[in-house]
């Protein structure tokens, strides 16, 4: 996400309509909020998450929500739970839910997401999943550990 | 460090958080200089780390002062050193701040970089932190640390059926 440009403040209004219209899938309520330059970009394994990675352009990203996803997941719903907004920028924590199509079973994981916005559209998105969790969901059972070794090993991560 | 045009010298109302606390905390985080780290920490503060306890076992709640301060300033230096993080956004709004950053750390036993993106919201009262949670790409923060690749169930990746949107 770019640090250098300011831009003018959003209206909470217009948060507030993209929000629902993403949060739901409206994407013809959508369209009217995203410019024609946006970058979206979802951090997660692309090789197992395919729709993560930099989506660049109003029509790609719209049809990577509209037709892309809803081929794999239905039912996806945004659930919300803190919004800050900030000048031209806004940080939502939420809950993504779903649905696997094929198989049906339910999908919920933590969702953080960055946006920044020009003359009222987006022109910035950048989200950040728990992945690992997201991973297990969708696959439907744990991945394997028996290769990673554990927390007596001192093989770990913080932040 | 990254502002806004609401980041300006209007002084907080009641409740609200002012720039400056959350800056200088994001300052003293970034360095992982505990002691000054407590100065912002209410007694009760409740920090979590979003990821699989098992594989990074500082994921998880953990509660009060004291246990934070554990967390940030014994246990994970044991593992991992970070030597760098770096602001992408701050956004502050009333009594709570988001952030997202870019981490980047050396594992203690072997110097192996990783480097990877945070987000935080955080959520303060009289001026201390009082909530925080973490999200990082954690598939992408357990392979960096246990450098190779996750054994998947179906040995697969990249199958069409197994995929996820966000």
């Amino acid at each position: 996400m770019q640090t250098s440009q300011v831009t003018e403040p959003v209206p909470r209004a217009v948060v507030e309509g993209f929000y629902k219209a993403l949060a739901i899938c409206d994407m013809q309520a959508l369209a009217s909020y995203l410019d024609d330059s946006v970058v979206w970009t979802i951090s997660g394994p692309i090789d197992i998450l395919q729709f993560c990675g930099q989506h660049s352009g109003k029509t790609v990203v719209l049809k990577l929500l509209d037709r892309d996803i809803p081929l794999l997941l239905e039912k996806r719903r945004l659930n919300p739970e803190t919004m800050v907004i900030d000048g031209d920028r806004v940080a939502v924590l939420g809950k993504l839910t779903a649905r696997r199509r094929d198989v049906g079973h339910a999908i919920s994981y933590r969702i953080a997401q960055f946006f920044r916005f020009r003359d009222e559209k987006v022109v910035e998105y950048v989200s950040l999943i728990d992945s690992f969790d997201a991973v297990e969901q969708v696959l439907g059972q744990p991945l394997v550990r028996q290769p990673c070794r554990r927390a007596a090993d001192n093989d770990f991560i913080s932040v | 460090m990254t502002s806004s045009p609401s980041s300006g010298s209007r002084p907080p109302v009641a409740g609200e958080v002012p720039r400056s606390v959350v800056e200088a905390f994001y300052k003293v985080y970034a360095a992982r200089d505990v002691e000054k780290i407590a100065e912002f920490l209410a007694d009760d503060v409740e920090w979590t780390i979003s990821g699989p306890i098992d594989l990074l076992p500082f994921c998880g709640s953990h509660r009060g002062k004291a246990a934070v301060i554990d967390v940030i300033g014994r246990q994970i230096p044991m593992v991992l050193r970070t030597f760098s993080f770096v602001p992408d956004a701050i956004l502050i709004q009333g009594n709570q701040a988001a952030m997202l950053s870019r981490q980047s750390s050396r594992r203690s036993k072997d110097g192996r970089t990783m480097s990877y993106r945070v987000a935080n919201f955080m959520r303060f009262r009289d001026d201390k932190l009082v909530e925080n949670l973490s999200l990082i790409d954690s598939f992408d923060a357990v392979e960096q640390v246990l450098g190779h690749p996750l054994a998947l169930p179906d040995g697969g990746r990249g199958n069409d059926g197994d995929l996820v949107a966000v």
